[in-house]
């Protein structure tokens, strides 16, 4: 009988591609993942840009806890699951924080079951780091050669040899080349 | 986050570590280093939070990529999708050539009253939907598709509802609204007229600025100001003021 959730072991080629930053793998579980979620924030009163931001948030936040082993997934579907409960609570957050009179009643939230422990089991605000923040902004707004560079290594994840044959250099100047875009990635981040 | 003391060699040691790339023996000693001193601790959580800042930006604007196939999947209200997959730079000249003869021409002896309603019409943002309502479960669910941009959805959920609640304004109204966003102004008009029948209507005024709007795009210009002159929105007055110029 055909398993319809194959379990993940942790050496399963699905969880590594997902830490591997593996394109393909990432952008069908963002894409498969995202309709539910535009549902439910469009039923609660939000938009669809609002749906789209606290989409990407707590995709950001499933895929740090998954590289960093806090949450390792049994199957595939868990997921699915996981990342739409983290996406629908930071939505509730936002609800409750902004006061949403009209529409919410706070007795109404009851049905969504949020119990303490719940929250505690599942870290959201991994990326609330303020120097995480400062360090994005910066890669961000580091210039088009560095931020490639860079991108390739630790996105990418690709090998030295192939980023030196990419820039037609050796691996020594491509070693120095990663280090002296790290500085300035550096002095940008310092000077926010 | 200072790199500043941590030269090159340095760096790169960490990284390794951080890579899961030191030997038995290396590891040890490295391990020790962070127990024992705590400015090392320290350099090597800074190049931590840099390379997982790193990582985490390139993926956030990788997702904004992801995102635009989406938009693409999902429902496309009855507009055409132009997807331009190669350039064929002869042809996009002739046709720019063309959009700007007929442009020109258009401009100066063309439609005024397209141009205005072109000028003046977006779609009503709609109601705030909430989840738990039971009673108007099926208004609200259309509402969902309707700011979607499936006005095709909607409307056809709604006429259902119509049918049982033939005098609701708001239906009468959405219904009129989402038609006319569906650039239907000829089945719009009707269910306008419908909603705008009742002077206690919260929506009053926007029925009639929309139903303004639909007999413009009609070119029905008397019943267009008619229908502006009995709306307060102040859309409705700016219209009006350049309908009568």
């Amino acid at each position: 009988m055909q398993e319809k959730n194959p379990t993940l072991s942790s050496n399963n080629s699905f969880l590594e591609a997902v830490k591997n930053n593996n394109p393909q793998v990432l952008k069908n579980l963002y894409v498969s993942n995202y309709p539910k979620i535009e549902i439910f924030v469009l039923r609660n009163s939000g938009s669809k840009d609002q749906a789209k931001d606290i989409y990407q948030d707590a995709f950001l936040a499933v895929w740090q806890n998954i590289k960093q082993d806090k949450f390792v997934p049994q199957t595939e579907s868990s997921i699915n699951g996981y990342i739409y409960t983290i996406a629908k609570n930071k939505w509730l957050d936002v609800l409750r924080s902004q006061g949403y009179k009209k529409t919410i009643v706070t007795s109404q939230l009851g049905h969504f079951e949020i119990k303490d422990e719940e929250n505690n089991d599942i870290d959201d605000d991994i990326l609330k780091d303020k120097r995480l923040e400062d360090v994005m902004l910066a890669f961000k707004n580091l210039g088009d050669a560095c931020k490639s560079l860079l991108r390739m290594f630790y996105f990418e994840k690709k090998s030295m040899n192939l980023i030196a044959e990419e820039l037609a250099l050796d691996s020594a100047s491509t070693r120095n080349k990663k280090y002296r875009c790290m500085q300035k990635l550096r002095e940008i981040a310092l000077k926010n | 986050m200072d790199l500043q003391n941590t030269s090159q060699e340095e760096f790169e040691y960490i990284e390794k570590y951080l890579n899961g790339g030191l030997e038995h023996s290396d590891l040890v000693k490295f391990e020790q280093q962070l127990e024992n001193n705590s400015d090392f601790k320290s350099k090597v959580e800074n190049v931590k939070t840099i390379l997982t800042g790193i990582e985490t930006q390139a993926l956030k604007e990788q997702l904004n990529v992801f995102h635009k196939d989406i938009d693409v999947i999902s429902i496309q209200p009855e507009t055409e999708t132009t997807k331009v997959r190669t350039l064929n730079w002869k042809r996009l000249l002739v046709a720019a050539a063309l959009i700007i003869a007929v442009g020109s021409f258009w401009y100066t002896n063309g439609n005024s009253n397209e141009r205005l309603y072109a000028q003046y019409f977006s779609p009503d943002p709609g109601l705030p939907t909430t989840m738990s309502t039971t009673d108007d479960y099926e208004f609200y669910d259309a509402m969902v598709n309707y700011k979607q941009g499936d006005y095709k959805t909607a409307i056809s959920k709604w006429e259902i509802l119509q049918k049982s609640k033939p005098n609701s304004d708001t239906l009468n109204y959405f219904i009129g609204v989402a038609h006319l966003a569906n650039k239907n102004e000829k089945r719009a008009i009707p269910f306008l007229e419908d909603a705008s029948k009742n002077s206690e209507f919260a929506l009053i005024n926007d029925a009639y600025y929309y139903l303004g709007l639909a007999y413009l795009k009609a070119e029905n210009i008397d019943k267009a100001i008619a229908s502006l002159q009995k709306s307060s929105a102040e859309n409705s007055k700016a219209l009006l003021s350049d309908l009568n110029d």
